[in-house]
């Protein structure tokens, strides 16, 4: 319900339906893109944050076409993550393939297995699919400590195109910003599709879509796929961004921190895991930085300090769900909403 | 041994029952309960200037107490705001309040594994040609009593009777008379307290660690077999999930041996298979209802 400007009359249902349907969109995504662009220069040494906001982004969105669109709850995503960083390993140390190959690879292996994790969703849905999916994230981070990893950590090499090594953030960030921007654009353009309206239907009612003719078991086992396929980009790139990789980085915890970015973002929202992912590195950044600050003026703290990151993140969602379920994408509507009105609130 | 272990599973899947029979919502966070009741009681006990046992029963008493006005807290406080949200929201809730509670322990109590003062002999009983720990037999019997009463209280109580009727038919219930609110919240006080019993059992044999959280998960393999809203089923699943983690895993531990890599540690995935394969064949467990669905 956003009001649209005066004078902005849509005459085709392609303008109707186009992603970008009005000046403002338009231009605005135009200057993100370019902003984008120029962030290297912008950010300097803290182009870091931008990378790790990139990586868990694309990651994010995969969670949200299955969480927030097609309505089934996953508390194992960082699994199918780590599906695609140890076969982007496997295949650059072992079989030798380039980045190139090893990364569309690891998306693809990991869409297989989201594929077949997403089987029994038909048979066992809303708490009980948590839990299955629970028991899948350990059951995964078992046969990685026992077949490929082991409990140390697995060293990547860095990307190599061509002849060129990728080396350092900006290389890095060059080689992640194509990748996120076409995930992103490739989910929203899903999303008002024919396969996005059948997740959403999927998503209000699994009975009544069937009846009204979406297959449920295509449906399903594709949001699920879709997924991980996602997640096992991101977790290539994780890989050869972060060089080391260990069952620790895909535990639980990173599954829960998928979760509180889409719900933080806004859950029901193409904008809200870029959004919610930004939100929970920074927050992170911040905190590592605020709280030595605070424990110097109050040494007492010190203690408490180890555990503020999980008291705040868990304080946070709590709040939101309760007083802002639609996330800050929603928030963020409804201050447009409020300019677009200003002065007179009817 | 796995009857030990799987008193202690059975009386944290007794907490999960008890909250998801009345209100329909599982509550991730009863790890963290369970453990919130471990390290209370143990920090009272050492904390209080008596002779042992006085003050370990003055500190039990006390940290039910404490407990059971936490259980209602939550469910005052966060629960009742999300009543009738999907249910995403609320699992996403109950994960949070995990961590939340998780993050304070570990900011009073530190990370390292705290222990009761000896209340309890350490020796070993031997039943027939069973050898089990002491405090395994003191832990199965209090499963054992809990059960008992509970299930006393659900049949004969006036307050039993309306909390069984509120998760038959919330509904019907609440136009009935029944308080659906005060059933919410005693129904979660009751489940923290039953999980503050088994994290003080926890304290006694094992001592509580933070990390243990993973306890709770595991809980949750045995309140899936036994049927989520079954109470006798989550104290038999309990006791089979202890068994089974035990036996099998113990067996495959020490046992099979796979050329290329060992299977150390397969113990503390068995519940989790147990938990794939009852997912697949029987979702709603050994005793639970099974729902139907209908447009």
């Amino acid at each position: 319900m956003s009001i649209r400007p005066a004078g902005d009359f849509k005459t085709s249902y392609a303008r109707d339906m186009a992603l970008l349907d009005t000046r403002f969109t338009r231009v605005g995504f135009g200057l993100l893109v370019a902003l984008l662009l120029l962030a290297p220069l912008l950010l300097g040494r803290y182009l870091f944050l931008l990378n790790a906001i990139g990586i868990f982004a694309i990651g994010a969105v995969g969670l949200s076409l299955l969480t927030g669109f097609a309505g089934q709850i996953s508390l194992g995503h960082a699994a199918f993550m780590a599906v695609g960083a140890y076969t982007s390993w496997l295949a650059t140390t072992r079989l030798g393939v380039p980045f190139l190959l090893a990364l569309p690879l690891a998306g693809l292996t990991a869409f297989l297995v989201g594929a077949l994790v997403g089987l029994p969703s038909l048979r066992i849905k809303g708490l009980y699919l948590a839990i299955a999916t629970l028991a899948f994230q350990f059951i995964t981070e078992y046969v990685i400590i026992h077949t490929v990893g082991g409990s140390g950590g697995n060293v990547v090499p860095a990307p190599r195109i061509g002849g060129l090594q990728v080396r350092g953030e900006t290389m890095f960030y060059f080689l992640l910003l194509p990748v996120w921007l076409v995930g992103g654009i490739f989910a929203a353009n899903l999303v008002r599709g024919r396969v996005g309206l059948a997740l959403m239907a999927v998503r209000d009612r699994d009975y009544a879509a069937q009846v009204l003719g979406v297959d449920l078991l295509s449906t399903k086992t594709l949001a699920f796929a879709l997924a991980a396929l996602y997640a096992g980009v991101a977790g290539s790139l994780f890989a050869h961004y972060n060089r080391v990789i260990s069952s620790e980085h895909f535990g639980i915890i990173q599954s829960i921190d998928f979760i509180a970015m889409i719900v933080i973002g806004g859950l029901h929202s193409i904008w809200g895991p870029h959004l919610g992912a930004a939100f929970v590195i920074l927050l992170g950044q911040v905190l590592k930085i605020v709280t030595p600050a605070v424990v110097a003026l109050a040494p007492g703290f010190g203690k408490a300090a180890t555990s503020v990151r999980e008291i705040v993140f868990g304080a946070l969602l709590i709040g939101l769900l309760i007083w802002e379920p639609g996330g800050l994408a929603m928030l963020l509507r409804k201050f447009k909403r409020y300019l677009d009105v200003w002065p007179f609130t009817y | 041994m796995g009857l030990a272990v799987g008193s202690i599973y059975a009386l944290i899947a007794l907490g999960f029952a008890l909250v998801y029979k009345s209100t329909k919502i599982l509550n991730l966070a009863h790890g963290e309960l369970v453990l919130f009741g471990g390290y209370l009681a143990i920090a009272l006990t050492r904390s209080l200037a008596l002779p042992l046992w006085p003050a370990f029963l003055l500190a039990v008493g006390a940290t039910l107490l404490a407990a059971a006005v936490l259980g209602a807290a939550v469910e005052r406080m966060i629960m009742r705001p999300l009543f009738g949200q999907p249910l995403l929201s609320v699992i996403i809730v109950t994960l949070a309040l995990g961590y939340i509670i998780r993050g304070l322990m570990v900011g009073v109590w530190g990370g390292d594994t705290r222990q009761f003062p000896p209340v309890l002999p350490a020796d070993v009983l031997r039943l027939g040609s069973l050898a089990v720990p002491r405090v395994g037999v003191v832990s199965a019997a209090v499963a054992l009593l809990l059960l008992v009463l509970f299930s006393l209280f659900f049949r004969y109580s006036l307050w039993g009777i309306a909390m069984r009727a509120a998760a038959n038919e919330q509904l019907t219930a609440s136009t009935l008379g029944v308080s659906l609110r005060r059933v919410f919240a005693t129904a979660w006080a009751f489940a923290a307290v039953a999980g503050a019993v088994g994290g003080i059992l926890l304290g006694l044999w094992l001592g509580v660690n933070f990390a243990l959280g993973f306890v709770g998960l595991k809980a949750l393999a045995a309140v899936i077999l036994g049927g989520l809203d079954s109470i006798p089923g989550a104290i038999l699943g309990g006791f089979i999930i202890g068994v089974v983690e035990n036996v099998i895993g113990g067996y495959i531990d020490a046992h099979i041996r796979l050329p290329g890599f060992s299977l150390y540690g397969f113990k503390d995935i068995t519940p989790f298979l147990v938990i794939l394969v009852v997912l697949l064949i029987r979702p709603y467990g050994l005793f639970g209802t099974e729902h139907i669905e209908r447009l």
